[in-house]
């Protein structure tokens, strides 16, 4: 699945690594859910659209692997964003305290992160610390350096999907 | 022949020693080895000769033996020659090129300052040659000897570990000629090596400033030391000075050492880069060839250079101005205050123009790290300086990829730019998604065989994509979600918002077309309109078409903005 070439500024390999995991994500998808074009409601649909989205950004991130910030943050909010709705609707406990001992460390520094560095963002850059995964907790220079590296994978996830999206819809 | 020359050299350099001792002006000097030249015997001038000479007797040599390597090298570098007479020894180790390229250092410091060097050398350099004369005769290796004393590349090693080291050196050898011989011997450091320091300060900043903040602080602590070493015969005894260097003394005493080693060996590579290299227009050019290395050394050698300037404007304000300069730069726990502002101007006044030789010595070539003209020194906005040229670096590269951008200037506007791609990137995924979500559960998925097409087809997507025009790819969104949000309407809505594009896109969508030969058809009702869709390379929309109506709908309300503003630009 992980070529020896991590690197992702040589397209062919991170975007073949996408591929095959965005592939097996949607495969596996529609072995979770496999309801016809026809009877799917609109909930069904919209659920299942969230989650061919989570796959893509989830596959992407595990294809450029945990050398990037955004990646990371992906990656954590992905196994942990059940725990955080959970925490949210304030439904389990249990929940609270994994989510607590497992994402202390992280959310800690991004807290911490946060503070320190609100002084270096400018008022924009506040906006694109949102839209990049694990944005908050980078001062300005690293923001845009993730930045970067973002925009590069997600123009090639763009591409992979298109040209599956294209495949099959013929 | 050898003896003659050196019983020959032997009463001229005795001859010379009182009239080096009692004559400032280096102009009498010259003259006199001119006529030390003239007077000696032809054989002398031929440079293998002079070269034989040299080594054999270095010392008694100093400004004779030179003076024919000096006539060897031409009239033209008659003057840097000299100071290189003065200076000590075009040395034993030295070699022909290594001496050219330390007189082609020396050039660049400028006659006048090294004049004023000069004047200095002459009482330590036949000092030296006076106590090793007699026992050095026929012994090469005066390095051990003099350490301190010009030879390009070695002389700058001797300098540096001179300097550093020698507190107890210098107090044996040079306490009989007091402050001056220190003053002189950071002039000598200082004069030999202009060359590679006017070029440090143009290109240090760029390289590392990160390592550079640490040998930075490695050479300043050398540098101290040196100043401290020098100026310990000094009576001179400028509060701050001793101040700076009694806190630093500890401190810097071992660093001092290895960055002394460290910056004298870089010193060696600078002084050859500077020598091997033009004059002192190339010193930029040069410097980057050192790169980040070098300017740590050169750091080192900058400081002493600068000291040596200092000396030179005002021997008595020289050592403060040595302990001063170096400090402000990378070390804000200096209590020292240096005069940033008055350093940093006679840098960059120097850093402006690299070659400068023929300025008055009130001018000397101070080579700053960082400091370019009219900026600060102070620490923290060295550290501002270096995360705000990070930080246009960055944009920089963001501005060749995100598409149109090319034009834009100013950080606010980019931002802004960037904001929306990253925006439309995310909508063109959440749309795939959507499509994927539509599409996958129709269609068995063959993996291998999709995979080898799917990268078939990645390759092929791409030119497709690739090939638009810049505004295209953002013009793709709205062209995206139109379509779905048309089904409703009926096949021929969406042919129209695809007609304007199909024209551009025809020719790439051919190889993107040509790759689509699966057998699975969709079975849309608009099929047709799809397909044209597809072959332009939109997404025409899953079969959930009242599920998507809304979602595309929303979505184009929310695209066609910045897809508009992209159009306009």
């Amino acid at each position: 699945m992980k070529n020896p070439q991590r690197s992702p500024t040589n397209p062919g390999s991170l975007r073949s690594r996408f591929t095959q995991v965005f592939l097996q994500s949607l495969l596996r998808i529609r072995k979770h859910n496999p309801t016809s074009s026809s009877s799917s409601s609109h909930g069904e649909f919209l659920k299942r659209c969230r989650r061919v989205k989570v796959a893509a950004y989830v596959s992407m991130a595990r294809a450029v692997g945990t050398r990037r910030a955004w990646s990371r943050a992906t990656l954590w909010r992905a196994r942990n964003g059940e725990r955080q709705r959970n925490l949210l609707y304030g439904r389990c406990s249990k929940s609270n305290s994994r989510e607590r001992s497992l994402g202390k460390r992280k959310r800690k520094k991004k807290k911490k992160k946060k503070r320190d560095n609100e002084e270096h963002s400018f008022g924009h850059a506040k906006k694109l610390q949102k839209l990049v995964p694990g944005g908050e907790a980078m001062d300005f220079c690293c923001l845009l350096d993730e930045t970067a590296h973002y925009i590069k994978c997600l123009i090639t996830q763009v591409k992979v999907m298109r040209s599956i999206a294209d495949f099959y819809s013929l | 022949m050898d003896s003659d020359d050196k019983d020959k050299f032997e009463p001229a350099k005795q001859n010379e020693d009182p009239m080096n001792f009692n004559s400032a002006s280096i102009s009498s000097d010259w003259q006199f080895c001119s006529a030390n030249l003239s007077s000696a015997p032809m054989n002398l001038v031929r440079p293998g000769n002079s070269m034989a000479v040299c080594r054999e007797d270095l010392i008694g040599s100093s400004s004779c033996s030179s003076a024919p390597m000096a006539e060897s090298f031409g009239p033209a570098l008659w003057d840097h020659l000299s100071t290189m007479e003065n200076l000590g020894f075009v040395n034993i180790s030295a070699q022909n090129n290594l001496s050219t390229s330390h007189l082609l250092g020396i050039r660049k410091v400028g006659p006048e300052s090294v004049r004023g060097d000069i004047g200095w050398n002459p009482p330590s350099s036949m000092l030296k040659g006076g106590l090793f004369v007699p026992s050095a005769l026929g012994t090469l290796p005066i390095t051990e000897g003099l350490p301190h004393f010009p030879t390009d590349s070695g002389f700058i090693e001797r300098a540096a570990r001179f300097s550093c080291f020698s507190g107890g050196n210098l107090g044996s050898v040079m306490n009989p000629f007091g402050i001056a011989e220190n003053a002189g011997l950071y002039q000598i450091a200082g004069g030999l090596v202009p060359g590679p320091r006017d070029v440090f300060p143009a290109s240090c900043p760029k390289p590392l400033p990160g390592a550079q903040s640490e040998k930075n602080e490695m050479n300043i602590e050398a540098c101290r030391d040196v100043h401290l070493a020098a100026t310990q015969g000094t009576p001179q005894g400028s509060p701050l000075k001793n101040e700076g260097e009694s806190e630093s003394l500890a401190r810097s005493r071992g660093e001092a050492k290895q960055g002394a080693t460290a910056g004298s060996s870089n010193e060696s590579d600078e002084a050859e880069f500077s020598g091997g290299g033009s004059g002192g227009q190339d010193n930029p050019s040069m410097l980057e060839v050192t790169g980040g290395e070098g300017s740590a050394k050169g750091f080192d050698c900058k400081k002493r250079k600068r000291s040596g300037e200092d000396a030179e404007l005002d021997k008595a304000k020289g050592a403060p101005q040595l302990a001063e300069s170096p400090k402000d730069d990378s070390r804000t726990q200096q209590k020292l205050e240096n005069n940033p502002s008055s350093n940093t101007s006679k840098a960059t006044a120097k850093n402006n123009k690299p070659g400068t030789q023929g300025s008055d010595p009130q001018k000397e070539d101070y080579i700053h790290v960082r400091a370019r003209r009219g900026q600060a020194t102070n620490s923290h906005s060295l550290a501002e300086r270096v995360r705000r040229e990070k930080i246009s670096e960055r944009m920089k590269f963001l501005q060749d990829l995100v598409p149109g951008c090319s034009k834009v200037t100013g950080k606010a506007v980019m931002l802004d730019e960037i904001i929306n791609y990253v925006q439309s990137l995310q909508r063109q995924v959440e749309f795939l998604s959507m499509k994927l979500a539509t599409v996958n559960p129709r269609l068995d998925f063959n993996i291998e065989g999709l995979l080898a097409k799917d990268l078939l087809h990645s390759r092929a997507g791409p030119s497709s994509t690739l090939g638009l025009p810049h505004d295209m790819p953002m013009s793709f969104p709205p062209m995206h979600l139109p379509p779905p949000g048309l089904m409703q309407g009926g096949p021929t809505g969406i042919g129209r918002p695809v007609d304007p594009l199909r024209r551009p896109m025809q020719n790439q969508m051919i190889p993107l077309a040509g790759g689509f030969k699966e057998p699975s058809q969709l079975p849309h009702p608009w099929e047709d309109e799809l397909n044209n869709v597809v072959q332009m390379g939109f997404v025409g929309g899953g079969g959930g078409g009242s599920g998507a109506a809304p979602s595309g709908q929303d979505a184009e309300g929310s695209v066609p903005p910045p897809s508009h503003t992209k159009v306009e630009l």
